[in-house]
């Protein structure tokens, strides 16, 4: 199983796209179904470009979102991107 | 306004070249005569997509009997739909491979009868798992394509399941879908050679744990409980009418594959209602949408908003009422019905799970070709059984 470190540059998995909606709601469109993405995930997802390392997106993010707290907000991403690579959601 | 709809099942055809005996298809297959022109699914995904809708499964019977499949993919891609489809393969070769993948086909969905050759072949009724396997080789070569493999499975093959899945594993899936039989359409039929016994589902949902830590990361593993079992119903649909939409192959919308079985309910046709019509103000979305049609237990019980109730076409399947709590509710007032069907399955001399059943039907129906030459007769067929989708 990958492990996510600074230099990983996560993208969508085969079959996984991302769909904004009217509202600017996200939904995250998957084989099995559609998952509705809630607050940054949108944000986050959209920066997994197969390009950006993990450490930029973190950047990114960081420089987005400025009242909050970096190092919870790391956890927070890393958590998310984890768990959507174990559903095949996220390659890195 | 009520939500809008996730998702369109368009089932194409009911033709297919399997006869699978769990076939989930109504018994009452409708004939080619009856099937939707080409033009019309067309204006049926545009409204799709007007809806609101995010993606299109296309289904059957087998959808590559449909020639108009490429042409259908390349109109729902080209309107933002996701494009999955779900097939027995039987029809798919390189070439149309190809260009399905370059009409923006996203996922595709193969499934199995078994690991072993022969009982997949007897399941199938006709020898086709070889080729399946040569395809399969084939989508997993195309990398732009994601790819499920799905394997639907019953008291003769849960024995295999290990070998079940490293098969599944050998075949390069990104997903593996492991799915006990639901039963309704043909596989109701044949529910007493297909029904496991507790062993054999205590065991599965322990093999099924371990494949899916080792596998983690790599292969999704999920798995499709034998209701039967459950102790509370599946949110058959994710609820009636509350995400998604079923065209058959003659046109009528369904809020589930098996709804027609239900008596005295009017379902509307897509050649004389709009999907958006339909789903907001058709008296069948309505019948069971929300919680004022709930009996108790399920109107005051807290797993109203998870399960809706569960399944309506099971409640009338077994209990003869669409408007009971799903029997395989363990808080059911009907549950002692399922609880019967287990006990028979458990019994010492039911049927035994090695060997093949004496008489079980297969999915083969005689249907006229073209109204207008009622006597040529027409072999149509079934399919595979897969996703209840969930």
């Amino acid at each position: 199983m990958n492990t996510l470190n600074s230099s990983s540059q996560p993208r969508l998995a085969v079959g996984c796209r991302v769909r904004e909606g009217e509202d600017g709601a996200g939904a995250l469109l998957v084989p099995e179904g559609v998952l509705r993405l809630k607050g940054t995930a949108i944000d986050i997802l959209r920066l997994c470009d197969g390009r950006r390392t993990f450490a930029e997106i973190l950047v990114e993010m960081e420089s987005r979102y400025q009242s909050a707290d970096p190092k919870q907000m790391e956890q927070e991403i890393e958590s998310f991107l984890s768990r959507l690579q174990q559903r095949r959601v996220i390659d890195f | 306004m009520t939500t809008p709809p996730l998702a369109l099942i368009a089932e194409l055809t009911h033709r297919c070249p399997l006869h699978c005996v769990y076939c989930s298809n109504p018994l009452q297959l409708r004939a080619n005569f009856e099937e939707l022109p080409t033009e019309v699914w067309i204006q049926v995904l545009e409204q799709a997509a007007k809806l609101g809708m995010f993606q299109v499964h296309f289904t059957g019977g087998e959808p590559l009997a449909r020639s108009a499949l490429n042409s259908l993919v390349s109109v729902a891609h080209s309107l933002d739909l996701y494009t999955n489809l779900i097939t027995s393969g039987i029809g798919l070769n390189e070439k149309k491979l190809a260009s399905l993948i370059a009409a923006g086909l996203d996922h595709l969905q193969l499934s199995f009868q078994d690991s072993d050759e022969g009982s997949a072949d007897r399941v199938a009724g006709v020898p086709v798992h070889a080729r399946k396997v040569a395809l399969a080789n084939l989508i997993h070569e195309c990398k732009s394509l994601a790819f499920t493999v799905n394997l639907v499975v019953h008291r003769h093959n849960l024995d295999r399941l290990e070998s079940i899945i490293s098969f599944a594993e050998s075949l390069g899936p990104q997903r593996i879908e492991i799915a006990n039989v639901q039963y309704y359409g043909w596989a109701l039929k044949n529910r007493e050679w297909l029904l496991p016994t507790c062993e054999q589902v205590q065991r599965s949902v322990l093999i099924v744990q371990r494949a899916q830590e080792r596998l983690k990361g790599r292969i999704k593993v999920d798995f499709v409980t034998p209701d039967y079992y459950a102790s509370f119903p599946k949110p058959c649909m994710g609820g009636w009418g509350r995400q998604l939409m079923l065209v058959d192959p003659s046109g009528r919308v369904l809020p589930c594959h098996a709804a027609t079985v239900i008596p005295g309910m009017d379902f509307e046709n897509v050649r004389e209602k709009s999907l958006s019509w339909i789903w907001e103000d058709s008296g069948s979305f309505r019948r069971f949408r929300g919680e004022d049609w709930m009996p108790e237990p399920c109107r005051s019980c807290d797993r109203r908003t998870l399960d809706f109730g569960g399944c309506r076409c099971q409640a009338f399947l077994v209990t003869g009422d669409e408007a009971a709590t799903d029997p395989v509710c363990s808080l059911a007032p009907a549950h002692s019905l399922i609880e019967e069907r287990i006990s028979h399955a458990n019994l010492s001399c039911g049927p035994d799970g090695a060997s093949l059943p004496p008489s079980w039907t297969y999915r083969t129906q005689s249907v006229p070709s073209s109204p207008r030459s009622p006597l040529q007769a027409e072999r149509t067929e079934g399919r595979v059984s897969d996703t209840p989708t969930s």
